[in-house]
Protein backbone atom coordinates (compact mmCIF):
# COMPACT_ATOMS: atom_id res chain seq x y z
CA UNK A 1 0.00 0.00 0.00
CA UNK A 2 1.29 3.29 -0.87
CA UNK A 3 0.37 6.78 0.58
CA UNK A 4 1.71 10.16 0.41
CA UNK A 5 3.84 11.90 -2.45
CA UNK A 6 3.43 10.53 -5.95
CA UNK A 7 6.93 9.59 -7.45
CA UNK A 8 7.26 9.56 -10.99
CA UNK A 9 6.35 5.66 -11.64
CA UNK A 10 8.80 5.62 -15.01
CA UNK A 11 11.80 6.94 -13.13
CA UNK A 12 14.76 3.86 -12.54
CA UNK A 13 16.49 4.97 -9.60
CA UNK A 14 20.05 2.67 -9.50
CA UNK A 15 21.48 0.86 -7.10
CA UNK A 16 23.98 2.93 -4.99
CA UNK A 17 23.89 0.73 -1.69
CA UNK A 18 22.15 -1.91 0.58
CA UNK A 19 22.70 -2.44 4.07
CA UNK A 20 21.34 -5.15 6.79
CA UNK A 21 21.31 -4.99 10.30
CA UNK A 22 19.94 -7.81 12.76
CA UNK A 23 17.80 -5.28 14.93
CA UNK A 24 19.67 -6.06 18.62
CA UNK A 25 22.72 -5.11 17.22
CA UNK A 26 21.40 -1.60 16.08
CA UNK A 27 19.68 -0.77 19.13
CA UNK A 28 22.61 -1.80 20.66
CA UNK A 29 24.23 2.09 20.71
CA UNK A 30 22.50 4.83 19.57
CA UNK A 31 25.52 6.25 18.04
CA UNK A 32 24.80 3.76 15.28
CA UNK A 33 22.41 6.41 13.86
CA UNK A 34 24.92 9.30 13.80
CA UNK A 35 27.75 6.99 12.40
CA UNK A 36 25.87 5.02 9.75
CA UNK A 37 24.35 8.81 8.59
CA UNK A 38 27.61 9.99 8.11
CA UNK A 39 29.18 7.12 6.66
CA UNK A 40 26.82 6.10 4.32
CA UNK A 41 26.34 9.82 3.18
CA UNK A 42 29.82 10.55 2.59
CA UNK A 43 30.08 7.30 0.11
CA UNK A 44 27.02 8.09 -1.56
CA UNK A 45 28.05 11.76 -2.01
CA UNK A 46 31.81 11.55 -3.43
CA UNK A 47 30.73 12.39 -6.93
CA UNK A 48 27.93 15.15 -6.44
CA UNK A 49 28.96 18.65 -7.69
CA UNK A 50 29.67 19.82 -4.21
CA UNK A 51 30.07 16.41 -2.55
CA UNK A 52 30.72 17.97 1.00
CA UNK A 53 28.11 19.81 2.01
CA UNK A 54 25.45 17.27 -0.30
CA UNK A 55 27.09 14.49 2.46
CA UNK A 56 26.12 16.89 5.09
CA UNK A 57 22.59 17.86 4.08
CA UNK A 58 21.95 13.87 3.49
CA UNK A 59 23.39 12.78 6.78
CA UNK A 60 21.19 14.90 8.29
CA UNK A 61 17.89 13.51 6.87
CA UNK A 62 18.78 9.88 7.12
CA UNK A 63 20.11 9.91 10.46
CA UNK A 64 16.34 11.05 11.32
CA UNK A 65 15.04 8.06 9.12
CA UNK A 66 17.31 5.86 11.30
CA UNK A 67 16.32 7.80 14.40
CA UNK A 68 12.53 6.98 13.83
CA UNK A 69 13.68 3.44 12.90
CA UNK A 70 15.32 3.16 16.08
CA UNK A 71 12.49 4.12 18.14
CA UNK A 72 10.48 1.82 16.33
CA UNK A 73 10.40 -0.41 19.57
CA UNK A 74 10.97 -3.59 18.12
CA UNK A 75 14.01 -6.02 19.18
CA UNK A 76 13.76 -8.89 16.88
CA UNK A 77 14.45 -8.83 13.40
CA UNK A 78 16.62 -6.54 11.04
CA UNK A 79 16.63 -3.21 10.04
CA UNK A 80 17.49 -2.43 5.91
CA UNK A 81 18.36 0.08 3.97
CA UNK A 82 18.84 0.62 0.57
CA UNK A 83 19.91 3.79 -1.43
CA UNK A 84 19.21 4.68 -5.13
CA UNK A 85 19.88 7.87 -7.24
CA UNK A 86 17.87 8.90 -10.62
CA UNK A 87 19.60 12.21 -11.59
CA UNK A 88 19.43 14.79 -8.92
CA UNK A 89 17.49 12.68 -6.51
CA UNK A 90 18.64 10.38 -3.63
CA UNK A 91 15.98 7.30 -2.91
CA UNK A 92 16.41 6.18 0.70
CA UNK A 93 14.35 2.80 1.39
CA UNK A 94 14.44 1.66 4.98
CA UNK A 95 12.20 -1.08 6.15
CA UNK A 96 12.66 -2.03 9.91
CA UNK A 97 10.24 -3.65 12.25
CA UNK A 98 7.50 -2.45 13.86
CA UNK A 99 4.62 -3.63 16.09
CA UNK A 100 1.48 -3.87 13.80
CA UNK A 101 -0.66 -1.99 15.84
CA UNK A 102 1.93 0.84 15.54
CA UNK A 103 2.04 0.91 11.60
CA UNK A 104 -1.23 2.68 11.13
CA UNK A 105 0.41 5.58 12.87
CA UNK A 106 3.27 5.56 10.26
CA UNK A 107 0.61 5.05 7.71
CA UNK A 108 -1.34 8.52 8.95
CA UNK A 109 1.94 10.79 9.19
CA UNK A 110 3.14 9.94 5.73
CA UNK A 111 -0.87 10.71 4.43
CA UNK A 112 -0.10 14.05 6.26
CA UNK A 113 2.95 14.94 4.57
CA UNK A 114 1.11 15.50 1.79
CA UNK A 115 -1.88 17.54 2.50
CA UNK A 116 -2.04 20.86 2.01
CA UNK A 117 -1.52 22.15 5.26
CA UNK A 118 1.88 20.90 6.06
CA UNK A 119 3.88 23.52 6.39
CA UNK A 120 1.58 25.08 9.41
CA UNK A 121 1.53 21.59 10.92
CA UNK A 122 5.40 21.79 10.83
CA UNK A 123 5.43 25.14 12.59
CA UNK A 124 2.59 24.28 14.79
CA UNK A 125 4.91 21.16 15.89
CA UNK A 126 8.13 23.17 16.41
CA UNK A 127 5.51 25.81 18.19
CA UNK A 128 4.01 23.61 20.61
CA UNK A 129 5.73 19.75 20.83
CA UNK A 130 7.78 19.22 23.93
CA UNK A 131 9.60 16.60 21.61
CA UNK A 132 9.74 15.68 18.08
CA UNK A 133 7.48 12.91 16.82
CA UNK A 134 7.24 10.80 13.92
CA UNK A 135 4.68 13.51 12.06
CA UNK A 136 7.04 16.34 12.52
CA UNK A 137 10.45 14.38 11.41
CA UNK A 138 8.45 12.97 8.28
CA UNK A 139 7.19 17.00 7.83
CA UNK A 140 10.91 18.27 8.87
CA UNK A 141 11.61 15.69 5.98
CA UNK A 142 9.38 16.87 3.70
CA UNK A 143 9.37 20.84 4.32
CA UNK A 144 13.60 21.29 4.93
CA UNK A 145 14.73 18.31 2.60
CA UNK A 146 11.72 18.43 -0.23
CA UNK A 147 10.90 14.93 0.30
CA UNK A 148 8.85 12.47 -1.44
CA UNK A 149 8.05 9.79 1.57
CA UNK A 150 5.93 7.09 0.67
CA UNK A 151 5.01 4.00 2.64
CA UNK A 152 5.58 0.10 2.36
CA UNK A 153 3.84 -2.54 4.33
CA UNK A 154 5.25 -5.59 2.77
CA UNK A 155 4.62 -8.14 6.13
CA UNK A 156 2.25 -7.64 9.18
CA UNK A 157 5.32 -6.69 11.50
CA UNK A 158 7.53 -3.95 9.31
CA UNK A 159 7.34 -0.91 7.33
CA UNK A 160 9.23 0.36 4.35
CA UNK A 161 9.70 4.31 4.18
CA UNK A 162 10.16 5.25 0.77
CA UNK A 163 12.32 8.62 0.98
CA UNK A 164 13.40 10.44 -2.34
CA UNK A 165 15.58 13.69 -1.26
CA UNK A 166 16.52 15.86 -4.23
CA UNK A 167 19.58 17.62 -2.51
CA UNK A 168 21.80 18.04 -5.33
CA UNK A 169 19.46 20.72 -6.39
CA UNK A 170 19.25 22.15 -3.03
CA UNK A 171 23.24 22.25 -2.67
CA UNK A 172 24.14 23.61 -6.13
CA UNK B 1 32.84 32.61 29.01
CA UNK B 2 31.29 28.78 30.18
CA UNK B 3 31.26 25.80 28.27
CA UNK B 4 29.10 22.87 28.33
CA UNK B 5 29.86 19.63 25.86
CA UNK B 6 27.77 16.76 25.13
CA UNK B 7 30.85 14.79 23.90
CA UNK B 8 34.06 16.05 22.04
CA UNK B 9 32.08 16.38 18.76
CA UNK B 10 29.28 19.03 20.38
CA UNK B 11 30.28 22.42 22.30
CA UNK B 12 27.63 25.36 23.43
CA UNK B 13 29.50 28.23 24.62
CA UNK B 14 27.99 31.70 25.97
CA UNK B 15 30.20 34.58 25.60
CA UNK B 16 28.38 37.38 28.44
CA UNK B 17 30.29 40.54 27.18
CA UNK B 18 29.09 39.70 23.37
CA UNK B 19 25.41 38.23 24.51
CA UNK B 20 26.25 35.41 22.21
CA UNK B 21 25.31 31.72 22.42
CA UNK B 22 26.78 29.48 20.47
CA UNK B 23 26.38 26.01 19.53
CA UNK B 24 29.19 24.17 17.25
CA UNK B 25 29.73 20.32 15.91
CA UNK B 26 27.58 17.72 16.17
CA UNK B 27 24.42 17.00 18.42
CA UNK B 28 22.24 13.86 17.78
CA UNK B 29 21.34 13.29 21.86
CA UNK B 30 19.04 10.23 22.18
CA UNK B 31 16.89 12.38 24.86
CA UNK B 32 16.84 15.86 25.89
CA UNK B 33 18.22 14.67 28.96
CA UNK B 34 21.40 14.16 27.42
CA UNK B 35 21.98 18.14 26.50
CA UNK B 36 20.27 19.38 29.94
CA UNK B 37 23.49 21.38 30.88
CA UNK B 38 23.57 23.10 27.54
CA UNK B 39 19.68 23.86 27.76
CA UNK B 40 20.36 24.94 31.28
CA UNK B 41 23.04 27.49 29.86
CA UNK B 42 21.29 28.81 27.46
CA UNK B 43 18.02 29.26 29.78
CA UNK B 44 20.82 31.39 32.46
CA UNK B 45 21.86 33.24 29.55
CA UNK B 46 18.65 34.63 28.40
CA UNK B 47 17.81 35.74 31.96
CA UNK B 48 20.75 37.61 32.26
CA UNK B 49 20.58 39.24 28.39
CA UNK B 50 18.69 42.57 28.08
CA UNK B 51 18.03 43.65 24.79
CA UNK B 52 19.22 40.81 21.68
CA UNK B 53 20.61 37.84 22.30
CA UNK B 54 22.46 36.03 19.12
CA UNK B 55 22.62 32.68 18.75
CA UNK B 56 25.47 31.82 16.98
CA UNK B 57 25.12 28.12 15.12
CA UNK B 58 27.21 28.49 11.87
CA UNK B 59 29.71 26.31 13.57
CA UNK B 60 26.62 23.58 13.83
CA UNK B 61 27.57 21.02 11.73
CA UNK B 62 24.46 18.44 12.68
CA UNK B 63 21.64 18.46 15.11
CA UNK B 64 18.75 16.17 15.16
CA UNK B 65 15.01 16.94 15.75
CA UNK B 66 15.35 15.79 19.26
CA UNK B 67 17.88 19.04 19.99
CA UNK B 68 16.67 21.21 17.86
CA UNK B 69 13.00 20.74 19.32
CA UNK B 70 14.67 21.60 23.00
CA UNK B 71 16.90 24.02 21.91
CA UNK B 72 13.91 26.26 20.10
CA UNK B 73 11.41 25.43 23.23
CA UNK B 74 13.64 27.67 25.29
CA UNK B 75 14.38 30.21 22.99
CA UNK B 76 10.11 30.20 21.83
CA UNK B 77 9.02 30.67 25.74
CA UNK B 78 11.27 33.03 26.60
CA UNK B 79 10.16 35.42 23.81
CA UNK B 80 6.83 34.76 24.66
CA UNK B 81 7.37 35.25 28.73
CA UNK B 82 9.69 38.85 27.68
CA UNK B 83 8.20 41.42 25.67
CA UNK B 84 11.87 43.11 25.20
CA UNK B 85 14.05 40.03 24.25
CA UNK B 86 14.81 39.67 20.82
CA UNK B 87 16.96 36.74 19.29
CA UNK B 88 18.90 36.90 16.43
CA UNK B 89 19.91 33.27 14.95
CA UNK B 90 22.84 33.43 12.89
CA UNK B 91 23.41 30.70 10.56
CA UNK B 92 25.78 29.62 7.64
CA UNK B 93 25.05 29.86 3.80
CA UNK B 94 26.97 26.49 3.60
CA UNK B 95 25.23 24.33 6.41
CA UNK B 96 21.73 24.06 3.67
CA UNK B 97 19.75 22.01 6.61
CA UNK B 98 20.19 24.66 8.84
CA UNK B 99 19.50 27.29 6.95
CA UNK B 100 16.53 25.90 6.28
CA UNK B 101 15.54 24.60 9.48
CA UNK B 102 16.12 27.72 11.62
CA UNK B 103 14.69 29.77 8.73
CA UNK B 104 11.26 29.34 10.25
CA UNK B 105 11.07 30.37 13.41
CA UNK B 106 10.39 33.83 11.95
CA UNK B 107 7.36 32.79 11.07
CA UNK B 108 6.43 31.37 14.46
CA UNK B 109 7.73 34.18 16.63
CA UNK B 110 8.38 37.90 14.99
CA UNK B 111 10.92 38.67 18.01
CA UNK B 112 13.40 35.81 16.46
CA UNK B 113 14.93 36.65 13.13
CA UNK B 114 17.81 34.48 11.13
CA UNK B 115 20.67 36.04 9.56
CA UNK B 116 22.54 33.86 7.00
CA UNK B 117 26.16 34.43 7.14
CA UNK B 118 27.52 34.27 3.90
CA UNK B 119 29.09 37.31 1.80
CA UNK B 120 31.79 38.32 4.30
CA UNK B 121 34.29 35.47 5.61
CA UNK B 122 36.71 38.03 5.57
CA UNK B 123 37.45 41.58 5.39
CA UNK B 124 39.44 41.75 1.83
CA UNK B 125 37.26 39.29 0.22
CA UNK B 126 35.24 42.16 -2.11
CA UNK B 127 38.71 43.02 -3.75
CA UNK B 128 40.23 39.56 -4.17
CA UNK B 129 37.25 37.68 -5.32
CA UNK B 130 36.52 40.25 -8.26
CA UNK B 131 35.88 38.00 -11.20
CA UNK B 132 37.79 39.96 -13.52
CA UNK B 133 40.56 38.83 -11.07
CA UNK B 134 40.13 35.22 -12.47
CA UNK B 135 42.47 35.09 -15.74
CA UNK B 136 45.23 36.99 -13.93
CA UNK B 137 45.15 34.38 -10.79
CA UNK B 138 45.76 31.59 -13.82
CA UNK B 139 48.54 33.34 -14.98
CA UNK B 140 49.81 33.45 -11.55
CA UNK B 141 49.15 29.81 -10.91
CA UNK B 142 51.20 28.65 -14.17
CA UNK B 143 54.39 31.39 -12.81
CA UNK B 144 54.12 29.64 -9.30
CA UNK B 145 53.57 26.14 -10.64
CA UNK B 146 57.34 26.30 -13.03
CA UNK B 147 58.34 26.34 -8.83
CA UNK B 148 56.28 24.42 -6.74
CA UNK B 149 55.94 21.31 -9.11
CA UNK B 150 59.65 20.53 -8.05
CA UNK B 151 59.13 21.97 -4.16
CA UNK B 152 56.10 20.35 -3.48
CA UNK B 153 57.79 16.80 -3.23
CA UNK B 154 59.80 17.95 -0.28
CA UNK B 155 56.89 18.94 1.57
CA UNK B 156 55.20 15.58 1.66
CA UNK B 157 53.43 15.60 -1.87
CA UNK B 158 53.32 12.30 -3.56
CA UNK B 159 51.12 10.01 -5.80
CA UNK B 160 47.85 8.09 -3.89
CA UNK B 161 47.58 10.06 -1.22
CA UNK B 162 44.53 11.97 0.54
CA UNK B 163 44.58 15.88 0.05
CA UNK B 164 42.50 19.15 0.89
CA UNK B 165 43.81 22.27 -0.95
CA UNK B 166 41.78 25.04 1.49
CA UNK B 167 40.71 28.52 -0.57
CA UNK B 168 41.19 26.66 -3.57
CA UNK B 169 40.19 29.61 -6.02
CA UNK B 170 39.51 28.99 -9.19
CA UNK B 171 41.09 25.36 -8.62
CA UNK B 172 43.51 25.24 -11.03
CA UNK B 173 46.32 24.31 -8.62
CA UNK B 174 44.44 20.82 -7.72
CA UNK B 175 44.08 20.53 -11.56
CA UNK B 176 47.86 20.79 -11.84
CA UNK B 177 48.25 18.48 -8.92
CA UNK B 178 46.10 16.00 -9.90
CA UNK B 179 47.71 15.91 -13.66
CA UNK B 180 51.39 15.74 -12.05
CA UNK B 181 51.19 13.82 -8.35
CA UNK B 182 47.71 11.71 -9.02
CA UNK B 183 46.75 11.96 -5.26
CA UNK B 184 44.49 9.21 -4.48
CA UNK B 185 41.64 12.23 -3.27
CA UNK B 186 41.55 15.57 -3.82
CA UNK B 187 38.71 17.74 -1.96
CA UNK B 188 39.19 21.84 -3.29
CA UNK B 189 37.32 24.38 -0.96
CA UNK B 190 36.92 27.69 -1.44
CA UNK B 191 34.02 30.47 -0.54
CA UNK B 192 33.20 32.09 -3.67
CA UNK B 193 30.91 30.31 -5.45
CA UNK B 194 32.02 32.02 -8.99
CA UNK B 195 35.32 30.51 -8.28
CA UNK B 196 34.13 27.41 -7.99
CA UNK B 197 31.72 27.63 -11.16
CA UNK B 198 34.96 28.28 -12.79
CA UNK B 199 36.74 25.43 -11.35
CA UNK B 200 34.32 23.02 -12.17
CA UNK B 201 34.22 24.53 -15.70
CA UNK B 202 38.14 24.14 -16.06
CA UNK B 203 38.15 20.43 -14.78
CA UNK B 204 36.01 19.59 -17.34
CA UNK B 205 37.39 20.84 -20.02
CA UNK B 206 40.55 18.99 -18.99
CA UNK B 207 38.60 15.56 -18.68
CA UNK B 208 39.07 15.55 -14.68
CA UNK B 209 36.31 14.56 -13.27
CA UNK B 210 37.69 13.62 -9.61
CA UNK B 211 38.57 16.66 -7.98
CA UNK B 212 35.84 17.26 -4.82
CA UNK B 213 34.82 20.94 -5.14
CA UNK B 214 33.45 22.62 -2.31
CA UNK B 215 31.44 25.41 -1.17
CA UNK B 216 33.13 26.36 2.65
CA UNK B 217 34.14 28.91 5.06
CA UNK B 218 38.12 27.90 5.85
CA UNK B 219 37.71 28.76 9.05
CA UNK B 220 34.69 26.60 9.91
CA UNK B 221 35.08 23.59 7.50
CA UNK B 222 32.50 20.38 7.34
CA UNK B 223 35.52 18.34 6.43
CA UNK B 224 35.76 16.21 9.31
CA UNK B 225 39.16 15.79 11.67
CA UNK B 226 42.32 13.91 10.77
CA UNK B 227 41.64 12.85 7.37
CA UNK B 228 43.96 14.45 4.79
CA UNK B 229 47.85 13.09 4.15
CA UNK B 230 48.70 16.72 2.72
CA UNK B 231 46.72 20.16 3.23
CA UNK B 232 47.20 22.96 1.17
CA UNK B 233 46.41 26.77 1.41
CA UNK B 234 48.24 28.90 -0.50
CA UNK B 235 48.39 33.26 -0.70
CA UNK B 236 45.91 32.94 1.83
CA UNK B 237 46.84 32.78 5.53
CA UNK B 238 48.26 36.37 4.59
CA UNK B 239 44.39 37.53 3.31
CA UNK B 240 42.82 36.17 6.02
CA UNK B 241 42.13 38.63 9.65
CA UNK B 242 41.74 35.26 12.06
CA UNK B 243 44.76 33.35 10.97
CA UNK B 244 45.28 31.34 14.00
CA UNK B 245 41.34 29.96 13.37
CA UNK B 246 42.47 29.43 10.07
CA UNK B 247 45.99 27.41 11.10
CA UNK B 248 43.25 25.90 13.64
CA UNK B 249 41.31 24.25 10.94
CA UNK B 250 43.97 23.35 8.84
CA UNK B 251 45.77 21.26 11.82
CA UNK B 252 42.38 19.60 12.49
CA UNK B 253 42.09 17.81 9.32
CA UNK B 254 45.30 16.93 8.87
CA UNK B 255 46.14 13.83 9.49
CA UNK B 256 48.67 13.13 12.39
CA UNK B 257 51.90 12.48 10.32
CA UNK B 258 50.35 14.59 7.64
CA UNK B 259 51.37 17.77 6.18
CA UNK B 260 50.40 21.31 5.57
CA UNK B 261 51.93 23.51 3.40
CA UNK B 262 51.13 26.90 2.84
CA UNK B 263 52.55 29.98 0.14
CA UNK B 264 52.74 33.16 1.17
CA UNK B 265 54.58 36.56 0.08
CA UNK B 266 56.51 39.41 1.67
CA UNK B 267 55.03 42.31 -1.07
CA UNK B 268 57.54 44.56 0.42
CA UNK B 269 60.51 42.48 -1.15
CA UNK B 270 59.32 43.06 -4.88
CA UNK B 271 62.08 44.07 -6.89
CA UNK B 272 62.69 45.53 -10.53
CA UNK B 273 65.79 46.68 -12.16
CA UNK B 274 65.97 49.66 -13.58
CA UNK B 275 63.61 52.31 -11.64
CA UNK B 276 63.96 50.27 -8.31
CA UNK B 277 63.61 52.92 -5.83
CA UNK B 278 59.76 53.76 -7.46
CA UNK B 279 59.17 49.96 -7.42
CA UNK B 280 60.23 49.47 -3.58
CA UNK B 281 58.44 52.54 -2.68
CA UNK B 282 55.19 50.77 -4.40
CA UNK B 283 55.67 47.85 -2.60
CA UNK B 284 56.18 48.92 0.76
CA UNK B 285 52.87 51.06 0.31
CA UNK B 286 51.55 47.99 -0.94
CA UNK B 287 52.29 46.19 2.27
CA UNK B 288 50.79 49.46 4.32
CA UNK B 289 47.45 49.25 2.23
CA UNK B 290 46.93 45.61 2.77
CA UNK B 291 47.29 45.97 6.19
CA UNK B 292 44.60 48.70 6.01
CA UNK B 293 42.36 46.02 5.26
CA UNK B 294 43.32 43.80 7.95
CA UNK B 295 45.30 41.20 5.33
CA UNK B 296 49.71 40.73 5.83
CA UNK B 297 51.09 40.42 2.93
CA UNK B 298 54.44 40.80 4.97
CA UNK B 299 53.20 37.44 6.24
CA UNK B 300 55.58 34.95 3.80
CA UNK B 301 58.79 34.69 6.50
CA UNK B 302 56.60 34.95 9.28
CA UNK B 303 55.19 31.18 8.32
CA UNK B 304 57.73 29.04 10.70
CA UNK B 305 56.42 31.15 13.71
CA UNK B 306 52.61 30.65 12.48
CA UNK B 307 53.35 26.89 11.83
CA UNK B 308 55.27 26.40 15.52
CA UNK B 309 52.20 28.25 17.49
CA UNK B 310 49.64 26.17 15.82
CA UNK B 311 51.13 22.64 16.77
CA UNK B 312 53.21 21.40 14.11
CA UNK B 313 56.84 20.24 14.05
CA UNK B 314 59.18 19.26 11.64
CA UNK B 315 58.75 22.50 9.66
CA UNK B 316 60.19 23.62 6.38
CA UNK B 317 60.83 26.76 4.69
CA UNK B 318 61.80 27.73 2.00
CA UNK B 319 61.71 30.93 -0.69
CA UNK B 320 61.42 31.42 -4.98
CA UNK B 321 61.52 34.20 -6.79
CA UNK B 322 58.76 34.17 -9.60
CA UNK B 323 60.62 36.67 -12.17
CA UNK B 324 60.32 37.98 -15.85
CA UNK B 325 62.73 35.49 -16.96
CA UNK B 326 59.90 32.53 -15.73
CA UNK B 327 58.20 32.20 -19.59
CA UNK B 328 57.26 34.92 -21.26
CA UNK B 329 57.80 38.31 -19.75
CA UNK B 330 54.59 39.73 -20.96
CA UNK B 331 53.02 37.18 -18.25
CA UNK B 332 54.75 38.71 -15.42
CA UNK B 333 53.63 42.06 -17.14
CA UNK B 334 49.82 41.56 -17.27
CA UNK B 335 50.44 40.02 -13.68
CA UNK B 336 51.51 43.54 -11.94
CA UNK B 337 49.35 45.45 -14.65
CA UNK B 338 46.55 43.34 -12.94
CA UNK B 339 47.59 44.28 -9.59
CA UNK B 340 48.18 47.95 -10.62
CA UNK B 341 44.40 48.01 -11.52
CA UNK B 342 43.38 46.50 -7.71
CA UNK B 343 45.06 47.45 -5.76
CA UNK B 344 45.94 51.60 -6.89
CA UNK B 345 42.43 51.53 -9.04
CA UNK B 346 40.18 49.98 -5.91
CA UNK B 347 41.66 49.36 -2.74
CA UNK B 348 43.37 53.16 -2.18
CA UNK B 349 40.15 54.47 -3.44
CA UNK B 350 38.51 52.66 -0.98
CA UNK B 351 41.04 53.94 2.07
CA UNK B 352 40.26 57.22 0.40
CA UNK B 353 43.99 58.30 -0.69
CA UNK B 354 43.85 61.48 -2.44
CA UNK B 355 44.85 61.45 -6.08
CA UNK B 356 48.67 62.62 -6.38
CA UNK B 357 49.63 59.29 -3.90
CA UNK B 358 47.58 57.02 -6.56
CA UNK B 359 49.50 58.51 -9.00
CA UNK B 360 52.97 57.38 -7.37
CA UNK B 361 51.70 54.74 -6.61
CA UNK B 362 50.56 53.49 -9.83
CA UNK B 363 53.99 54.73 -11.23
CA UNK B 364 55.72 51.85 -9.28
CA UNK B 365 53.55 49.47 -10.70
CA UNK B 366 54.13 50.48 -14.45
CA UNK B 367 58.00 50.79 -13.86
CA UNK B 368 57.59 47.35 -12.43
CA UNK B 369 56.14 46.41 -15.78
CA UNK B 370 59.23 48.38 -17.41
CA UNK B 371 61.53 46.49 -15.69
CA UNK B 372 60.00 43.19 -16.57
CA UNK B 373 59.68 44.03 -20.32
CA UNK B 374 63.45 46.01 -20.25
CA UNK B 375 65.90 43.63 -22.48
CA UNK B 376 68.22 43.74 -20.40
CA UNK B 377 65.82 44.30 -17.40
CA UNK B 378 65.07 42.46 -14.10
CA UNK B 379 61.70 41.61 -12.25
CA UNK B 380 61.15 39.65 -9.23
CA UNK B 381 58.02 38.42 -6.87
CA UNK B 382 59.13 36.54 -4.19
CA UNK B 383 57.09 33.58 -2.14
CA UNK B 384 57.91 31.97 0.51
CA UNK B 385 56.55 28.60 1.57
CA UNK B 386 56.19 26.30 4.50
CA UNK B 387 55.05 23.37 5.54
CA UNK B 388 54.80 21.60 9.35
CA UNK B 389 53.86 17.85 9.86
CA UNK B 390 50.83 17.71 12.40
CA UNK B 391 52.64 15.30 15.44
CA UNK B 392 51.46 11.58 15.64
Amino acid sequence: MDVGNSVPAEAIFEPLLQFEMEMGTFLSEWQHCDHLSSYLARMISHNRTDPVRHSNFFSSALNELLEVSFRSGAASGHIGLAIYRHGPIERVQITFPCPAEQVPFYREAVSKVDRSDAHARYLDSISTDMAPSRESILLDLAINFDASIRIEESTLHAVTLIVDLPLEGLVS
Amino acid sequence: MSVAGLSPSFKAAFDANSQVFSLAGVIRPRSVDEIADSIAMLKQAIDGVRGVLYVDVKRLIQMNNTAFHAFVRVALDACRARADLRVVIVTSSVVGWATRMFGHLNEIEPQITVEVYDSTFYPGQSFVEDTSFIPILRTQTKMTWRHERSILPRHGLRPGIAMADVCCGIGDFAVLVQKEFQPARIVALDHSKASLAYAREVATNFGITDIEYTYGDASEMLLEDNQFDFVSCRHSLQIFNERELLLKELYRICKPGGRVYITNEKNSHCLGEPRAQSIQWTYNEVAKLFSHFEMDVELGPKSRRYLADAGFDDILVESFMVTNHDGDPQDFADVIAAWEHVYAGEMAVRRGDPPEFIQRFRQGFRDHIFAALHPKGYAGWPIWVASGRKPT
